[in-house]
């Protein structure tokens, strides 16, 4: 199926970079004469509410449940917003899309060829790009950021047993993480770009990858 | 993997009265003394809610309408059936996964992806698809109520706006197709016409001839006597021989 529009996806783990990259992409796209519309785990109008508030609850269930709970969340968001928005030409940026949804379960334990065909009718990613940060450099933004004690049992995966620290369980299941979105990243012809560097260096580098999709869409802002 | 416990499921149209059976059928085996549980559509907890939200707002659409009714059915898979077939035990099913291939594909969605999606159920040792005249199970469900709700009626499909039309013609293409799962052979069509006796006394004539419970551990009847003594209130008196000591 083809769009007028154009579907750029962003994956990778908490505390990427990969909000704060989304919508830098959305502000220079606009910029540009292009429309925009950002879509995420978690924020349809049919979901959103509940996962959010229900946070603890849903970590508890069983990886399917939890799975097809993530699929319904998408696929309001793809049929209300996402086609819809397509078709009018606009370029959507997926914070986070079903890689994410695929790998946190698969590092449970879950079935990912099964989770992957709850997203077989999903429009296919115009391009993709996978954002990546060591561990630790993930773990001293969390510090930085004051947000240490908000760090939860399933997103350090305390629940893999890994390590009875959150600290050092936290390190252990990023690693493992990284070296599964890389590997995902790799297979669908991703984009990996590394957050190590300044704000400035990533965002250019994303905006390298993006930039031939919608070449023919920019409408620069000094005119031609 | 070898195949534990005995899985039942019961299909049919609404007001076709597989849940009234299903029960008795229940009540029936927990009467010999069986290891049985007895689960409904829809009724997971936390998913129920979200259903919820999508029904009253009116914003489920067909592929959102199958993944949430998966994510419940999965839900009671993980917490109920399946740990409880892994013992040997009898789950019964008010309806199973051929209640989403008539639903939503009644919607159009594409039967592979419905089997796709419920891949890890497995198909059941018996499932009964109690059949009756759609004109019978329609009369039963519209008589007296003032109005059907929206998603029951399939009024989001837009066939029409009068929403017992629109019921008829959603129950008409969820009939063809139980109809096709019968000739395929994944259902067993069973005779719903007939008073609640008649039809339960056919469900243990086919229950008899499809399952074999020998296998099934039965209960002791000290668990059980203890069972109901321990849901009940003691009176002290007449377990000490009337002395009180």
């Amino acid at each position: 199926m083809t769009h007028a529009g154009k579907l750029i996806v962003i994956e990778g783990p908490d505390h990427v970079g990969r909000t704060l990259h989304a919508r830098l992409l959305s502000a220079r796209l606009k910029a540009n004469g292009i429309a925009t519309h950002i879509i995420g785990l978690a924020r349809s109008e049919l979901m959103g509410e509940i996962v959010k508030s229900r946070t603890a609850d849903i970590h508890q269930l069983n990886w399917r449940t939890r799975s097809l709970l993530y699929a319904t969340d998408l696929h309001d968001q793809i049929k209300h917003e996402a086609e819809p928005l397509l078709d009018a030409g606009f370029v959507v940026i997926a914070d986070r899309y079903t890689l994410t949804p695929r790998i946190r379960e698969e590092v449970r334990g879950g079935d990912g060829d099964w989770i992957e065909s709850l997203y077989a009718n999903t429009p296919d990613p115009d391009a993709m790009i996978v954002l990546h940060a060591g561990p630790r450099r993930l773990l001293n933004r969390i510090m930085f950021g004051e947000r240490l004690e908000a760090l939860n049992h399933f997103e350090s995966g305390m629940d893999l047993a890994l390590s009875t620290s959150i600290t050092s369980s936290f390190l252990q299941y990023q690693k493992i993480l990284r070296q599964e979105f890389q590997k995902a990243g790799k297979k669908s012809s991703a984009t990996l770009i590394p957050t190590r560097h300044t704000v400035e260096e990533v965002h250019d580098k994303i905006w390298d990858s993006v930039r031939p999709v919608v070449e023919n869409m920019l409408q620069p802002i000094d005119g031609n | 993997m070898a195949k534990n416990g005995i899985l039942i499921a019961v299909e049919g149209m609404d007001g076709s009265g597989k849940s009234t059976q299903a029960k008795l059928l229940y009540h029936w085996l927990r009467a010999k003394g069986l290891p049985v549980f007895h689960t409904e559509w829809n009724s997971s907890k936390i998913v129920k809610e979200a259903t919820k939200k999508g029904k009253n707002t009116q914003r489920l659409l067909p592929m959102t309408f199958h993944m949430i009714h998966a994510a419940d059915f999965a839900d009671r898979w993980t917490q109920q059936i399946e740990p409880v077939l892994e013992i040997g035990g009898i789950v019964i099913c008010d309806r199973y996964k051929y209640t989403a291939m008539a639903r939503d594909g009644s919607r159009d969605v594409p039967r592979e992806v419905i089997e796709e999606t419920y891949s890890f159920a497995r198909e059941p040792d018996l499932t009964l698809y109690f059949d009756v005249p759609v004109d019978v199970s329609f009369d039963r469900i519209a008589k007296g109520r003032p109005r059907l709700k929206f998603y029951e009626a399939g009024m989001d499909m837009g066939w029409t706006t009068d929403p017992f039309e629109s019921y008829r013609i959603f129950q008409g293409k969820v009939s063809e197709i139980y109809s096709r799962l019968v000739e395929e052979g994944r259902i067993i069509r069973l005779d719903a016409e007939g008073t609640v006796a008649e039809v339960q006394s056919r469900v243990r004539t086919t229950f008899d001839k499809h399952i074999d419970l020998s296998s099934v551990q039965v209960i002791d009847q000290s668990d059980r006597l203890a069972q109901n003594l321990s849901e009940s209130d003691i009176d002290w008196l007449s377990y000490s021989g009337g002395d009180g000591k």
